[in-house]
């Protein structure tokens, strides 16, 4: 029973990110971007991905997907979001492993940001088998940007203040 | 934010406004050019340009006449016509899209189209 405390942590990360993209939803974006996304149920996965590690941020990830898609109804974009977030955790478990003295949480924020919107163009253009989809892939890019900038900033914020309240769990890796 | 975020900023808004400037061009490059055959106001056959119909002929048959068209490297002309005055056959190749070639006696026009992305979307959803 020593993991029920990571068990309830990680539960209330999944019902906080789905929490976070329900909203999302409700906010339109001021582009006429489709697909153009905050991301704010990255910052979710971002903060399991440091507080915990890649397993509980890949479980935390892909719950939450399987979750909203319950929550909305919507099968066709499983799929995406799905992919989206696989490819965006591993990819911050990487930048965040091994270049954390180069970039700062926002710097792997923006890694996962590209890496969620290029995993959803790709599966977006294998599933209507057009490859034109792409060039959406440089405003994507352009917007994930902004998108991850400030959920890295956020980030850095939530994971400062959860050192500083809550160092038990941190020890629990 | 360490100067490692800072060069990540600066690279991806390089490499994504390169990446627009490449797709504006290729968009407007109208890489989907086709023939559209049209008979008495009504679609007859939409032709793609693609190596598979390089110095193809295709024979319309309706009943307002016969027409011999051959389909080139992203052209089109018309080389046979049953009509009195063959302006068609004259006219020679056409290859831009809004260029039409029509044969007034066999009420038949042949258009290329060049569709671009932004054109067409089927609908947005947030």
């Amino acid at each position: 029973m020593k993991n029920l405390k990571k068990l309830i942590f990680l539960s209330l990360l999944v019902s906080l990110g789905l929490a976070l993209s329900i909203i999302e939803s409700f906010i339109p974006i001021p582009f006429i971007i489709p697909g153009a996304k905050l991301g704010l149920s990255n910052m979710v996965v971002l903060i399991t991905l440091v507080v915990f590690g890649l397993k509980e941020a890949l479980i935390v990830g892909i719950l939450k997907s399987l979750v909203f898609t319950l929550a909305t109804g919507s099968i066709s974009s499983l799929f995406y979001s799905l992919s989206g977030s696989t490819l965006s955790c591993i990819t911050m478990f990487l930048v965040f492993n091994y270049f954390s003295n180069v970039f700062s949480l926002i710097g792997v924020s923006i890694f996962g940001a590209v890496a969620h919107n290029t995993a959803q163009i790709l599966v977006a253009s294998l599933m209507m088998n057009n490859y034109k989809i792409f060039s959406y892939l440089p405003v994507l890019l352009l917007t994930s940007l902004f998108t991850g900038y400030f959920t890295g900033l956020a980030s850095i914020f939530i994971s400062k203040n959860l050192k500083k309240t809550f160092p038990k769990i941190y020890k629990t890796n | 934010m360490t100067k490692g975020d800072k060069y990540l900023i600066i690279f991806i808004v390089v490499i994504s406004l390169l990446s627009l400037v490449y797709v504006k061009k290729a968009t407007t490059r109208y890489d989907e050019k086709y023939i559209l055959i049209q008979v008495d106001g009504k679609d007859y056959k939409k032709i793609f340009f693609g190596p598979e119909v390089i110095g193809k002929k295709i024979p319309i048959e309706t009943e307002f006449g016969y027409n011999l068209i051959e389909v080139g490297d992203g052209k089109v002309r018309v080389i046979e016509a049953d009509c009195p005055d063959k302006l068609d056959v004259k006219q020679g190749y056409i290859s831009n899209p809004g260029e039409v070639i029509v044969c007034l006696p066999n009420r038949l026009v042949i258009e290329i189209k060049g569709d671009s992305i932004d054109e067409d979307l089927d609908y947005i959803s947030h």
